[in-house]
């Protein structure tokens, strides 16, 4: 779609001045919105990680790389990348099977890439990757997609979530189908393909339950009953739930988080740090972490009606529900609705992968901003 | 045209991806509800349950126990006392998780100790697992060298009951040990901890409760390792009380000397307080091994079979055999059966019916004609024969009892035995016979089923020192809280006083006449004591064709079987300040024996209340 020249006259009030923060930044309440989240998330990590102010720098360094790149990404123009994303996920399946075979050593499950410096699971830039590939696949084209594409896609997802499962990790494995299916599915997925693919994983679901591992079938039978074994795999979640609910409404301050600080909640500085703000901010301190991540949603989904080609809106709002997809996520597992997958805290949770894969989503989904 | 298609192309599109997005918000805002209902109830319904669970996550109530009562004598002189000790223990829970930290201790820091065997012990319900218990400085040392590679082995400092005289009072304080499920039971309503210590015998248990004092409290923070982070809280504990001991060390001392490498018991008592000045049983132990302050072995081998733990002044059950018989001759004078002029022949045996079985004397030719006086100097068993049987076991056992035999006397040690004074019932009951008068006949000479502890004896003998009363014996006269003040235990009235001063004066012959049992003692201006000598039988001699004499010599071949030396004795005359029991196992000869043991007692006593010249 080639621009007319009309589209600047209409587009552009003739009273705006050049503003440099706009033509950096973009969307001013977004970015400032992430900025909050993240500088939040460091004040929470080193309450987490025992007051460990080598843990907060690391992390530092993530989110400015994170940030230069967001800043980067967001400058360029979507169709100038498009086919480059499209065909990107040939790299993202690439690492899936490059874990597979040569697993990091150190490591239980084969699903870190070592470089020596810094290591990272694949998995989490396939979440990012998978969706963006195909939705700039379903919208290669000018026509709606086909039967074909369709099915394409959705094989596509199907074979990333395998590989991702075999590493083994179920619960990825399901967040990175579920990443893939979004896109298909805001592009248009016609109503039947999808009642038969409900059809389908009816049919197949007791061949996958018992194609699970042990401890995942466990995982799974835990959330039905997490008191039945107070120091086994539920051990967990009745530790993150004891943190959140003495927190009550006000929390019991910053650092004094007995839970947290005596080490009873484990893995709190990653996937449980929601536990720690829910000890140490109480109820208040959470509403406010989810009045920030809805503002962060809201403009998201603002961005995305008002782009303007197909690829652009479907890049925008499958984005917007993958972030919301993680932070319901993983704040069900902390608070034990859903079992226990790893899934980290967007923007909170200690992990440089993670953050610097939801900040380039977020130059993305920046780029697509009209200015 | 083409922009305005697009437009409206694009307008379709963004309705079709509004409308999609929608569906989709609405399945994702169950599971987000869903969400904010599960916080709103952790956080604020259930608030309350999860403050007191994370409390109960983080704060442990550690009891703390001060330090145990000291036990002293009167002027200062310390029996039992605290020492500190370093220990290293093991957490159950991390027991199976240690082995190479186990394995490093013993290969580094307990270089020279054999292993500990009772590592995979499970039956036991204990949260430490102590290795050792008595750290040397060396190895204390050589932990501190190691301590960071074994964090799962934890060094205590404990305070170990320790006794400075060792032995000399091992029955009277008795030791510690870990608490059992009994120990449980019988303190039932106090504080204790699995692995705490507690007394299991004499004074140490009797006492425990005021050595003990009562334990305070600390709320211990720790994170989830169970390392401690900080105190919250602390409740100081009550201290315990100091006892102070009735005994006297000199007395203490002259009786374990004389029963070294013997069997017997002594007990020496004011009959005028109760208060015990000497209370020995031989063998006996070292405490100090049992409390853990002292390493070797509790006693030597050679008293293994000898109940070197067994208290035998007050669990001891003895025939009083002679000693028995001042008492019996009070009864016979009470009752009127007998008078002090009464005389009776002893021929060297005694008859119930003309032809009946000859219940010999231990003199075979006899006393000749005897009276009370006679009678209980020179130990005639036949007068006693005659009297008892005129008696009747009925009001034998009934006055028998007013001087305390068959019960007990309350001391305040652990394990005290009642003994046995037997009734017609008694027999009926125990044995399912009828009592036959040759039963009375026996008790008569305090033989047959009549037993007693020497602490029964020494009881019985202070009524006669003080004219009937009897004091509970005690071996505590006061803490630093308290005062226990002698206590009348009970009062024996007699129709006539005199006849006090009969069996008196007949006690005090027994040493002071020529032909008294115990003459041997007799010194011109010594102390003048009463007594009475005892002789009793293990074995029972009935061979009718042989002599006493003759029959014993072939019994007597065996140590085991040799009889017991018996004296029960108080002095000085008048006014008497100690009731002193001695009885040697298998000493043959309560004269020879026994009695000069008594002796030195009562005189070593009066040394005290010589003024200083």
């Amino acid at each position: 779609m080639s621009r007319s020249p009309l589209d600047y006259s209409i587009n552009k009030p003739l009273s705006s001045r050049f503003n440099p923060l706009v033509f950096i930044f973009k969307d001013l309440i977004l970015f400032f919105s992430l900025v909050g989240v993240l500088s939040f998330g460091l004040f929470m990590l080193y309450s987490a990680s025992g007051q460990s102010m080598s843990m907060v720098y690391r992390q530092m360094i993530y989110i400015c790389g994170g940030l230069i790149l967001m800043v980067f990404v967001s400058q360029l123009r979507p169709n100038s990348y498009k086919n480059l994303l499209m065909h990107s996920y040939w790299l993202g399946l690439l690492l899936l099977v490059y874990v597979l075979i040569i697993p990091a050593k150190g490591y239980e499950t084969s699903r870190w890439i070592d470089f020596g410096f810094f290591s990272f699971q694949p998995s989490e830039i396939i979440r990012l990757i998978l969706p963006l590939s195909l939705v700039a696949y379903l919208c290669r084209k000018e026509i709606k997609p086909q039967l074909s594409d369709w099915l394409v896609t959705s094989a596509a997802s199907l074979i990333c979530a395998f590989f991702v499962y075999k590493q083994p990790d179920l619960g990825t494995a399901i967040i990175v189908l579920t990443s893939g299916l979004i896109p298909i599915y805001l592009a248009g997925l016609p109503f039947k393909i999808i009642a038969s693919y409900f059809g389908l994983l009816i049919v197949s679901a007791p061949f996958i339950w018992s194609g699970l591992r042990p401890y995942q079938q466990e995982r799974v039978l835990t959330l039905l009953d997490p008191d039945a074994d107070p120091l086994g795999t539920g051990w967990n979640i009745a530790q993150s739930q004891t943190a959140i609910g003495s927190g009550g409404l006000y929390g019991k301050g910053y650092l004094e988080g007995t839970q947290s600080q005596l080490d009873f909640i484990p893995e709190s500085h990653s996937d449980f740090i929601f536990s720690v703000i829910g000890e140490e901010f109480g109820l208040i301190g959470i509403s406010l972490l989810f009045m920030i991540y809805g503002i962060i949603i809201w403009r998201i989904f603002k961005i995305g009606y008002s782009a303007e080609s197909r690829f652009e809106r479907l890049a925008c709002c499958s984005l917007g529900f993958i972030f919301l997809l993680f932070i319901l996520i993983n704040v069900l597992m902390v608070i034990g609705i859903i079992p226990v997958v790893g899934v980290p805290l967007p923007l909170i949770s200690q992990g440089g992968t993670s953050i610097v894969v939801h900040l380039l989503a977020f130059g993305v989904i920046l780029s697509t901003k009209k200015t | 045209m083409k922009i305005i298609q697009d437009l409206k192309k694009d307008e379709k599109e963004i309705q079709s991806l509004k409308s999609r997005s929608r569906i989709v918000l609405v399945v994702i805002s169950f599971l987000i509800l869903a969400g904010l209902f599960k916080i709103i109830q952790l956080t604020i319904l259930d608030n309350n349950d999860y403050v007191t669970e994370s409390d109960k996550n983080r704060i442990i109530n550690m009891p703390l126990f001060p330090a145990r009562g000291l036990i002293q004598l009167q002027d200062g002189t310390i029996i039992a006392e605290n020492i500190v000790f370093q220990g290293i223990y093991i957490n159950r829970k991390f027991i199976d998780s240690s082995g190479a930290q186990i394995e490093l201790l013993y290969k580094k820091v307990l270089q020279d100790r054999p292993k500990f065997s009772h590592l995979s012990n499970k039956g036991e319900f204990k949260e430490k697992i102590w290795l050792v218990d008595n750290l040397n400085e060396k190895e204390l040392a050589r932990y501190e060298l190691y301590k960071n590679s074994l964090p799962n082995i934890k060094l205590e400092t404990s305070l170990r009951r320790f006794l400075p005289h060792k032995n000399l009072f091992s029955h009277v304080v008795g030791h510690m040990g870990r608490i059992t499920r009994d120990d449980e039971i019988y303190f039932s309503t106090e504080k204790y901890l699995s692995d705490s210590l507690i007394g299991k015998v004499g004074l140490e248990r009797v006492y425990e409760k005021s050595l003990r004092g009562f334990p305070g409290a600390s709320a211990i923070e720790v994170d989830v390792f169970g390392k401690k982070i900080r105190e919250l809280e602390r409740i100081l504990p009550k201290r315990p009380s100091n006892l102070t001991l009735t005994l006297d060390l000199q007395l203490q001392r002259i009786a374990r000397e004389e029963l070294a490498d013997r069997r017997g018991a002594i007990i020496a008592v004011d009959p005028n307080t109760g208060y015990i000045k000497a209370l020995v049983s031989s063998p006996d132990y070292n405490p100090n091994v049992l409390n853990g302050s002292e390493n070797g072995k509790p006693f030597n081998k050679v008293f293994k079979d000898q109940a070197p733990f067994f208290n035998r002044v007050i669990s001891g059950s003895y025939p009083p055999a002679s000693t028995i018989k001042p008492f019996i001759g009070l009864l016979g004078l009470e009752e009127g059966v007998v008078t002090p002029k009464t005389i009776i022949e002893d021929k060297g045996f005694f008859q119930i019916k003309e032809d009946g079985r000859k219940y010999r004397g231990w003199k075979e030719e006899g006393h000749g004609k005897v009276n009370l006086r006679k009678a209980i100097v020179e130990s005639s068993d036949v007068y006693f024969y005659e009297l008892s049987s005129q008696l009747t076991v009925d009001r034998i056992s009934n006055f028998l009892n007013k001087f305390g035999f068959g019960d007990i006397t309350g001391i305040d040690l652990f394990n005290e035995t009642k003994s046995i004074l037997p009734t017609r019932n008694w027999k009926l009951g125990t044995i399912g016979e009828a009592w036959f008068v040759g039963d009375t006949i026996n008790i008569g000479i305090g033989q047959g089923y009549i037993t007693s502890t020497p602490l029964q004896l020494v009881a019985s003998i202070s009524a006669i020192a003080t004219k009937g009363k009897i004091f509970k014996p005690r071996l505590i006269s006061n803490s630093n809280i308290q005062e226990y003040k002698p206590e009348l235990l009970m009062e024996v009235e007699l129709e006539k006083e005199i006849h006090w001063e009969i069996i008196e004066s007949s006690m005090v012959a027994v040493i002071n006449s020529w032909n008294g049992t115990a003459h041997n003692l007799f010194r011109d201006n010594g102390i003048k004591i009463a007594g009475k000598t005892g002789t009793a039988q293990i074995k029972s001699l009935t061979d009718q064709e042989l002599t006493v004499r003759e029959e014993y010599q072939d019994v007597r071949e065996n140590i085991k079987n040799r009889d017991h030396a018996l004296f029960a004795s108080y002095g000085p005359i008048p006014n008497p300040n100690l009731a002193v029991v001695v009885i040697v196992e298998n000493g043959e000869s309560g004269s020879a024996v026994a009695a000069p043991i008594a002796q030195k007692l009562i005189e070593n006593y009066q040394l005290k209340f010589k003024p200083n010249e």
